[in-house]
């Protein structure tokens, strides 16, 4: 084994209510490519941002080469030699290469910029990089997507000591073939006896790449394997845990035969392939898949959010054109969006106009909006779902999550839509919020509604859902009766791209 | 929050204590709503206005909005001062249509008015008491007359024919203002009346001075730009200059003056032996620019008013109105001013900077 | 606490006009009384109408900078039918209203449907319209029937009437069908949803697109009226003018405690912002200041009332924060 470089012991961080990390551990070896894997959620970016500076830690010991350190910030980080790869890209599209590399630290003759310094310093990094194919003077913007990563990459290593790099999801907005060229990249960094933690929820992708891999749940490690030595269908076991702290549905009540009151066939848009599934009445329909799988996107089909290429949605046998979010709510069709704040509620009305906006049709006297009815509408959710709020005039900025999250729930309930998607329904609420809505749902498909439910959060969906649909990459890649799901099958259907189904 | 309401009362009692208390006997109180602020000519007359309210003693207030084109704002500045009920109001109106009720209200107050300059052209009877101005006809005719005197020019119009007419510009600001119409209307008929001893004479352009006549082989044209902006009166100058056969312009106003110096190279263009070094030039009022126009010959001369004599005629006038005295027109007076008469003592009274 | 709050910064501004007002009835030459207070008034007429208008459009987040020229364009073109073309009054001052609705429509389309930037997309139409009314006015000057004309009736009507401001009752109309509109119908429940959270408010089914074409056409009809009483009021219109009066629509509509960022307003703030507007100019040049200092304070009011607007959001944002915790 190679030296190491990096040791994270007994790390404990608290946020107001929850425990997000409980005695973690992390080590990182001179050279070492380290797999960071988990579910989402599962405390993986919050020990990063620690080790980044960007969070304190609240116990626990790092050492570097040995010794105690203090991040304090995500300076102190840089200058210990520590630096992260964001998701994102987070360089300025419209500089050169060298701008962006040295920004902040521009070289200077007096007062005007010494920019041939600027270009020839950079140069020789990018060469000794072996990215003789970018050069200084280049713009951002001309280059590919995977190209600027190295370029955020290389002014990462700019910082005279960097050791450590943390890449987060770096293959996300990355094409195979680009994969392939940030592969040999990290092969060279490795040659540096730079040490690399790699996040990435791309199975294959580690076992190609990493040399360990540890393994996060619920803000706990669970463990530390050689990449050798483990099997895929172990490490999903380890990420997903024995221990089942949601008692999920063993049979459905939904007969198979239940009408059909929402059919999907052959969804397409850009980020949704080939989507097909059917709704039942009275039944919870679980999406499940990784970030980035697609449910959204194809809920947003369903509602009329965004424009489909091809498919067809049929709303009780009879084919409906959705077009607009109008179209669908014509149809009766709710969507609760995961971004309450972005696509839910608006704010700045009180909780009694967010519950009249799709309403006003049935809210109004000739012209006239009627705000008595307004009030009674609003009293009456305040009082069925136990919305917690001071009034109905109380704007919807002020309320909690799981209360604002009601609010757009009675604004579909008031329209009466019989089908009903929830995105990400408990997102950000806390955990006596959380079983409400469960209630509230339950109740709804008890009284006839029909529920689309995507979560990231699986033992919320086995204990929800009377079917699974898994999607993984834009594709519905599996479907899986309440009956037959378990964490494992749906996370291995959920990692199954479509270079693994090649294999 | 009552802190802050508390210290605003506080501030307001203070501004009270603060108001002098009002003489026994006001002396009388002048308002004088000219058509603008931004031209040395206004300047002037302010100058002049100013002089005569101290040698009077009476308070006065002069307004002028940013531009002649702001007639909203001197409507507005004309209501707020009739508001404040004015012993006499002397009065440049930009366009006697939308000040027509407010000279009513006057007339039916028994405030008199005082017009100057271009006074209040078509007010109803008996509201303007007086008005000293300029007559324009005769003074623009004095530039028809100081044309003709050029050698040169007369040649150029004797041997002009029909297949290549000599062209006559006029530059006129606007085709609204009665000053401006009045000018251009006297240098329009006096340069007919001279040139038809020698050839016949066309005159185009605007519709108001058209008096068209095939083959002419002398052609007066009428330009007026698109707005008074300085922009618009230079691309209207540029039009003129551009005419086949250019061979004199004559420009209104000093605005007009500054299109055109503006459209020649700041005036260099009109120099001896330079584009237009041939093109017989008069203008109208002063300032800086044309002074300098004059001075170095590039204009052969301009006409002035007297802009200190319009202001300082106008508050006496108004004053006397204001006693009750009987009042008439007064006729402020004109003068031709050339490159060797400038310095003049008379003269460089007259035209101001 | 924080209701008692919010009313105190609603009757801030109607406060800002009571001592303004008392300021200068006693420090200005005759400026207290009825025909003070009639001057007052008169004098914001258009701005009035032009800030109704564009207070609907502000608060759905939008702006609009064509209202100037927008309105001297449509009193032009109508002012040019009814004197050059031979039109009844009555049939001129309803083409005066098409044009502003039909500009109304072309920002909205604009905006709405090639979701073009509001403040580029209304000031290319700024500039359209102020060369569009040049064009069919030939330039020339027009003049709305004034006193002793055979239209008399068209300024008793709009502007004065003996010595009563008929005026007055029209803008007390136009502020109640803006108030109506705004707080009692579903295009003003929208225009308040548009403009807190457009996003939300489309997922929800309302039709955005046509809601925003609306909220444009709607201020059109409002500068449309400006151009009635500015004509009523002034009698001539000048081609190639109007560019700058914007200025003064917006700023009432901000002093008025409106949100640039949309989602919040009142037409209520909006007539307070005109009023306080319209006495700044009256009061100082009572008191001798001439037009120039009009504005140079009322830019101070304006930054004033933004700061403002800035503290009380800051205030809302941590009161909401503090209560979720």
């Amino acid at each position: 084994m190679t030296e190491q470089i990096l040791e994270m012991k007994g790390i404990h961080k608290y946020f107001p209510g929850v425990h997000a990390l409980n005695d973690c551990h992390f080590e990182l070896g001179a050279g070492e490519v380290h797999a960071l894997i988990g579910e989402n959620g599962a405390g993986k970016s919050t020990l990063m941002k620690i080790l980044s500076g960007v969070y304190t830690k609240d116990e626990g010991l790092i050492l570097l080469d040995g010794e105690e350190i203090n991040i304090g910030s995500t300076l102190e980080a840089q200058h210990l030699g520590i630096s992260i790869i964001h998701q994102e890209i987070n360089l300025m599209q419209d500089l050169t290469v060298a701008e962006n590399i040295y920004i902040g630290r521009e070289f200077l003759k007096g007062f005007v910029l010494n920019q041939n310094e600027q270009d020839r310093r950079t140069n020789e990094l990018l060469d000794s990089l072996h990215l003789s194919d970018i050069r200084a003077n280049t713009k951002v913007s001309t280059l590919t997507v995977a190209k600027q990563q190295m370029v955020e990459i290389a002014k990462a290593l700019s910082f005279q000591n960097t050791r450590i790099l943390i890449m987060d999801e770096p293959t996300a907005a990355l094409t195979e073939s680009e994969i392939e060229d940030l592969f040999s990249f990290i092969r060279m960094l490795k040659a540096k006896r730079v040490g690399i933690v790699y996040i990435s929820h791309r199975m294959e992708e580690l076992k190609v790449i990493c040399d360990r891999v540890t393994v996060m749940r619920d803000g706990q490690y669970v463990g530390t394997r050689d990449m050798a030595d483990v099997s895929i269908s172990e490490i999903i076991q380890m990420m997903v845990g024995r221990v089942i702290y949601t008692e999920p549905k063993t049979s459905s009540a939904v007969q198979l035969d239940a009408p059909v009151v929402l059919e999907v066939k052959n969804l397409n848009s850009r980020d949704v392939k080939n989507v097909s599934f059917q709704l039942h009445k009275g039944e919870i329909l679980g999406l499940a898949g990784l970030m980035g799988a697609g449910r959204t996107e194809t809920a947003r089909l369903i509602c009329g959010a965004d424009p489909m290429d091809s498919g067809e949605i049929y709303i009780k046998r009879k084919k409906a054109a959705i077009r607009t979010p109008y179209d669908a709510v014509q149809e009766g069709i709710g969507y609760l969006s995961e971004d309450r704040k972005l696509f839910g509620l608006c704010l700045g009305l009180s909780v009694g106009d967010n519950i009249a906006l799709p309403n006003l049709e049935t809210h109004r006297r000739g012209f006239v909006i009627d705000d008595a009815k307004i009030r009674r509408t609003a009293d009456k959710y305040i009082r069925k779902i136990g919305i917690k709020t001071p009034g109905f005039y109380t704007p919807a900025r002020s309320l909690s999550g799981g209360n604002q999250q009601k609010v757009v729930l009675a604004k579909w309930l008031e329209r009466d839509c019989d089908i009903l998607i929830f995105d990400e329904p408990t997102r950000g609420i806390d955990v006596g919020a959380k079983s409400e809505i469960y209630k509230l749902m339950q109740e709804l498909v008890k009284n006839g509604k029909s529920i689309i439910m995507i979560s990231s959060e699986m033992p919320e969906l086995l204990r929800m859902s009377d079917r699974i649909v898994v999607m993984c990459e834009g594709r519905a890649t599996g479907e899986l009766s309440i009956e037959e799901a378990t964490q494992e099958n749906i996370m291995e259907l959920a990692t199954k791209t479509m270079e693994g189904e090649m294999k | 929050m009552k802190r802050k309401l508390a210290m605003a009362a506080l501030a307001l009692v203070s501004v009270l204590g603060a108001i002098p208390v009002m003489a026994a006997e006001d002396p009388l109180y002048i308002s004088v709503i000219s058509k603008g602020e931004q031209h040395a000519f206004w300047q002037a007359v302010r100058t002049g206005c100013e002089a005569a309210a101290e040698d009077y003693g009476v308070d006065m207030f002069y307004y002028g909005p940013p531009s002649e084109s702001d007639i909203a704002l001197q409507v507005e500045a004309l209501n707020t001062e009739i508001q404040k009920a004015p012993d006499a109001i002397a009065l440049a109106a930009l366009s006697t249509e939308s000040v027509m009720a407010q000279i009513q209200e006057c007339l039916d107050g028994g405030i008199p008015i005082i017009g100057f300059d271009s006074g209040v052209p078509n007010a109803p009877e008996g509201a303007i008491y007086a008005t000293a101005s300029t007559d324009n006809q005769n003074a623009a005719a004095l530039a028809a007359e100081k044309m003709m005197e050029e050698e040169s020019f007369v040649e150029l119009v004797k041997n002009a024919a029909a297949d290549a007419p000599v062209v006559i510009g006029v530059l006129s600001q606007d085709a609204t203002g009665e000053s401006n119409v009045n000018r251009t209307t006297g240098f329009v008929n006096k340069m007919v009346e001279l040139v038809s001893e020698y050839q016949e004479v066309s005159v185009t352009g605007h519709e108001l001075w058209l008096a068209e006549k095939e083959g002419a082989p002398v052609v007066i044209n009428v330009e007026i730009p698109a707005t008074p902006e300085v922009t618009d009166i230079t691309n209207a100058a540029n039009a003129l200059l551009n005419t086949k056969g250019i061979s004199a312009i004559f420009c209104s106003n000093e605005g007009t003056v500054s299109g055109l110096l503006a459209a020649t190279s700041s005036g260099a263009d009109l120099e001896d032996g330079a584009a237009y070094g041939d093109l017989v030039v008069a203008g109208f009022d002063a300032g800086a620019p044309q002074k300098n126009a004059v001075r170095n010959g590039w204009f052969i001369g301009s006409v002035t008013q007297d802009p200190y004599r319009i202001g300082y005629l106008s508050i006496e006038l108004a004053v006397k109105a204001a006693n009750g005295e009987e009042v008439e027109d007064v006729d402020t007076g004109a003068q031709w001013y050339t490159a060797e008469n400038i310095d003049d003592p008379d003269i460089a009274m007259l035209v101001y900077d | 606490m924080k209701t008692k709050k919010l009313n105190m910064q609603k009757i801030l501004a109607p406060a800002a006009l009571v001592i303004l007002y008392v300021f200068f009835s006693i420090t200005g030459r005759n400026f207290f009384g009825m025909d003070g207070l009639r001057q007052i008034l008169q004098s914001c007429y258009y701005i009035g109408y032009m800030a109704f208008g564009v207070t609907f459009v502000i608060i759905t987040g939008g702006i609009d900078l064509s209202l100037g020229s927008l309105m001297l364009c449509s009193a032009l073109v109508g002012c040019c039918a009814y004197s050059a073309w031979g039109w009844p009054l009555w049939l001129a001052l309803i083409l005066i209203l098409v044009i502003g609705g039909l500009f109304g429509l072309f920002n909205g389309f604009m905006v709405a449907k090639l979701k073009l930037p509001p403040f580029i997309a209304t000031l290319g139409t700024q500039m359209i319209t102020l060369g569009f009314g040049s064009i069919i006015s030939k330039v020339r000057t027009m003049y709305f029937p004034s006193v002793g004309s055979v239209d008399e009736w068209f300024r008793s009507v709009f502007y004065i009437h003996g010595q009563f401001p008929t005026g007055v009752l029209w803008l007390l109309g136009a502020f109640a069908v803006g108030w109506f509109l705004l707080n009692k119908t579903r295009f003003g429940r929208y225009v308040f949803a548009i403009g807190s959270n457009e996003e939300a408010a489309r997922l929800s089914g309302v039709k955005v697109d046509r809601y925003k074409i609306a909220v444009y056409v709607v201020c059109g009809l409002f500068v449309a009226m400006a151009g009635i009483f500015y004509g009523a009021a002034y009698t001539t219109v000048l081609p190639g003018k109007g560019n700058g009066e914007e200025v003064n629509g917006i700023a009432a509509v901000v002093i008025g405690g409106t949100s640039m960022a949309g989602g919040s307003g009142s037409i209520f703030g909006t007539l307070i912002g005109v009023l306080i507007m319209a006495t700044l100019k009256k009061g100082l040049a009572s008191v001798g200041l001439q037009a120039h200092w009009q504005t140079f304070f009322t830019g101070f009011v304006v930054i004033g009332a933004v700061l403002l607007d800035i503290v009380r959001n800051n205030a809302a944002l941590k009161s909401a924060k503090k209560q979720v915790q």
